[in-house]
């Protein structure tokens, strides 16, 4: 009832609770909440100037100026992204952990592998994959060429963002790998010895029994990666540096935060943006996702 | 209800957490990675704080230039700290010149892209708004810029008739290094006409040589090419009088003169360049053209010293890319100011990083950076002694011209096909999605109307 005793003790949690509030105020939530401030201000990055409040001229900067149809783009491209990553990296990730599951030989090994990438680092993997998709003698390109094909890669103006999608895949599949582990590892065997005595398929297994098991590390997962898909532009400034049409709205968040004018209110106004976006995928994949949990 | 809001925290969590992961690997955040060389601590010294990108030549002699300057004024320190080049440096300069935590610091090119009377409503770049708010020391007392040739500072370091940066030099980048000893062996002649360029690639593909080599992975070094076309063609050789009309829309980007440039480039990318060109990256080019297998490569004179180095036996030669039928019209480099060097009005030490800047305005001293940066001189009687820039690039520096990307001032929020004050060659076959340079040009136009401001 009481954990910390009586008296003035009991308030020793809120106390050291105190501090890392104090620093998410500070580092986070309080920075965020200016960025909405200054999206509606002229600010700029230039100490002793003056700014004024202007509406929602940057909103309509965005939206109505000369480049508006590029902002289309980024966002068409940022919901693609988010789509095909979402669902073919949970997919690969779950066919690999259901095997890696199935106790076969060498599993911490193959487990190992699936999870190297992620603990390489962006700027890491964006390295090898350059190296590998070298259009010029890379080994990529010359693989294509036995079959007489030939691609430019992160240069070409068709392919690069599928490329792109794909070094985001390879690099974070092992990280939902390891979720859909855990939440496989929790599954009780004796379901599936009643199953086995009922005469099902290793299918319906899947289907009746793991599927709906491993719900709260499906949410997870899903979640995850829309929120990590819908944020990346790490591996975009790695790869292209957004040329060749792959600009997503955080790529486009830090190319105008960092790398366009000294400007910091419609980089706010993005950033804003960008946020609302998240939050509605989010709320709604959660809304989805928690109706399917099972209760155990 | 309770689940639901647990359910949140823990997604909120995770998102916190994703996105600080995310971050501290790889180059996420823009924090500068600063190398400062580690001598003993500076005890009572005072230090002056200089920022600058990397370049191994460069950065090389500005060290022995520092060390030279501390062994003279003992009192003093520099910490000399080097960011990757380009966007990352013009993100750390930023950053630092807003904390007030820098005393001189070079801007990548001369003072450019100032909105003039007929430009309203264009971008006030970054210099001018830092001097502006007082943020950059006035050098037009300072004894030492008489040492400097006085046309060069007033192109690229005057504003509103003040002095406010100092240009340590003038690089050519509209030519292309070509291989002396493939020329020779095809009998080849300098080209000095669009003709005559055009024979001499084809004859090189009909012997199996792969004729020029091109960086397009990024983007920015297919501009180099173009710069020379630009100013060869634009109003009759007048880009000046041309990038005025567009603004007061006498000009059109899709007039002949503006569709003929990307025409000529469209020719060169399709029929010259070597195979997957877009996907080849800026610092791997010059080792293609010093393999000897390419001949000839577009690319600015500092690039000389790299290829040099990367084969030192290798004989090659540079010339303007000819882009009329009139050679009188063509025998000219275009280019820009590089490195200029401004002082910070309220950094920690400004009369330190003025007296840097009076030491490296020594002649002596600026001969030794000149030599060693590969930079053409903005200091009259200081030699190159560079049997290259001296026999293959000053015979085109008589009627040197500043480059398009210099001279345009773009409007603000204007479309990608004409951002960055360039016109993007990049979107053109056979890896982009326009097939004709006319496509191109009218989306241009249209692009252009589109970012006009509003009356």
């Amino acid at each position: 009832m009481y954990p910390f005793g009586q008296g003035p003790a009991r308030y020793l949690p809120y106390l050291l609770l105190l501090l890392p509030l104090a620093q998410y105020v500070i580092f986070y939530a309080g920075p965020s909440l200016f960025t909405v401030i200054y999206s509606f201000t002229d600010i700029t990055n230039v100490p002793g100037k003056d700014y004024h409040f202007v509406g929602l001229d940057n909103y309509r900067d965005l939206f109505f100026s000369g480049n508006a149809s590029e902002r289309w783009d980024s966002i068409g491209r940022t919901l693609y992204f988010t789509l095909v990553v979402t669902v073919v990296q949970n997919g690969v990730a779950l066919l690999v952990a259901v095997l890696i599951n199935k106790r076969l030989r060498g599993d911490t090994f193959f487990r190992a592998v699936f999870f190297l990438p992620v603990v390489l680092g962006v700027a890491v993997v964006s390295l090898i994959w350059t190296m590998m998709f070298d259009p010029v003698g890379g080994p990529v390109n010359q693989i294509y060429q036995l079959f007489g094909y030939s691609d430019t890669f992160f240069g070409s103006f068709e392919h690069a963002f599928e490329y792109i999608i794909f070094v985001q895949i390879w690099m974070y599949m092992g990280y939902s790998m390891l979720i859909f582990l855990a939440g496989l590892q929790s599954v009780p065997k004796e379901l599936y010895e009643a199953g086995y005595i009922d005469g099902t398929t290793s299918w319906k297994a899947f289907r009746h029994i793991t599927f709906p098991m491993i719900a709260p590390a499906f949410t997870v997962n899903m979640l995850l990666s829309i929120i990590g898909a819908m944020q990346t532009f790490d591996i975009i400034v790695a790869t292209t540096d957004g040329g060749f049409n792959t600009r997503t709205m955080a790529y486009d968040v830090y190319k105008e935060t960092f790398r366009g004018s000294l400007e910091m209110g419609l980089p706010s106004a993005l950033s804003v943006i960008q946020f609302l976006f998240i939050l509605v995928f989010v709320v709604l994949a959660v809304h989805f996702l928690r109706k399917r949990e099972v209760e155990h | 209800m309770k689940r639901l809001s647990i359910m949140l925290c823990i997604v909120l969590m995770f998102a916190m957490s994703a996105c600080s992961s995310s971050n501290t690997n790889g180059q996420a955040t823009p924090e500068p990675k600063t190398e400062t060389d580690k001598n003993e601590p500076s005890g009572e010294k005072k230090v002056i704080k200089m920022l600058h990108w990397k370049q191994d030549n460069i950065n090389k002699v500005i060290e022995s230039i520092n060390k030279q300057f501390e062994e003279k004024y003992p009192e003093y320190k520099v910490e000399y700290t080097t960011t990757a080049p380009d966007e990352e440096y013009k993100q750390a300069m930023r950053s630092r010149i807003t904390a007030g935590d820098l005393d001189i610091f070079p801007d990548l090119s001369g003072m450019r892209l100032s909105p003039k009377d007929w430009t309203p409503g264009a971008k006030v770049p970054d210099w001018q708004q830092w001097i502006d708010a007082g943020l950059i020391a006035d050098l037009s007392n300072e004894a030492f810029v008489k040492n400097w040739n006085a046309n060069d500072i007033a192109q690229a370091g005057t504003y509103k008739g003040k002095v406010y940066a100092i240009p340590a030099g003038k690089v050519a980048m509209s030519g292309l290094f070509y291989n002396k000893e493939i020329f020779a062996k095809y009998n080849l002649q300098v080209p000095k006409t669009w003709t005559e360029f055009v024979n001499v690639s084809e004859t090189l593909k009909k012997n199996g040589v792969i004729p020029i080599a091109m960086a397009g992975k990024d983007i920015w070094p297919l501009k180099l090419p173009v710069f020379s076309l630009q100013a060869q063609i634009l109003a009759g050789g007048d880009q000046s009088k041309w990038i005025e009309g567009v603004w007061k829309g006498t000009a059109k980007f899709n007039d002949p003169d503006a569709v003929e440039v990307l025409e000529k480039m469209k020719t060169i990318q399709d029929n010259y360049t070597i195979d997957g060109f877009m996907g080849i990256s800026y610092n791997t080019l010059p080792s293609y053209f010093a393999s000897g297998k390419v001949a000839m490569m577009p690319n600015g004179v500092w690039e000389a010293p790299t290829v040099a180095a990367a084969n030192p036996n290798l004989k090659f030669g540079y010339f303007p890319l000819p882009g009329t039928e009139d050679p009188a019209k063509n025998n000219f480099l275009v280019g820009k100011y590089d490195m200029t060097w401004y002082v910070a009005e309220k950094g920690p030490n400004k009369e330190g990083a003025l007296k840097w800047l009076v030491f490296f305005s020594q002649p002596e001293i600026y001969q030794q950076f000149v030599q060693a940066a590969g930079f053409l001189p903005t200091m009259d009687n200081v030699k190159t002694n560079s049997a290259f820039l001296d026999n293959e690039v000053m015979p085109y520096m008589d009627r040197f011209q500043l480059a398009y990307e210099i001279l345009m001032i773009n409007r603000e929020n204007v479309g990608e096909h004409l951002a960055a004050e360039g016109v993007h060659t990049e979107f053109l076959a056979p890896g982009g999605p326009f097939r004709s340079a006319k496509e191109l040009a009218d989306v241009q136009q249209k692009e252009w109307e589109a970012a006009a401001p509003e009356k």
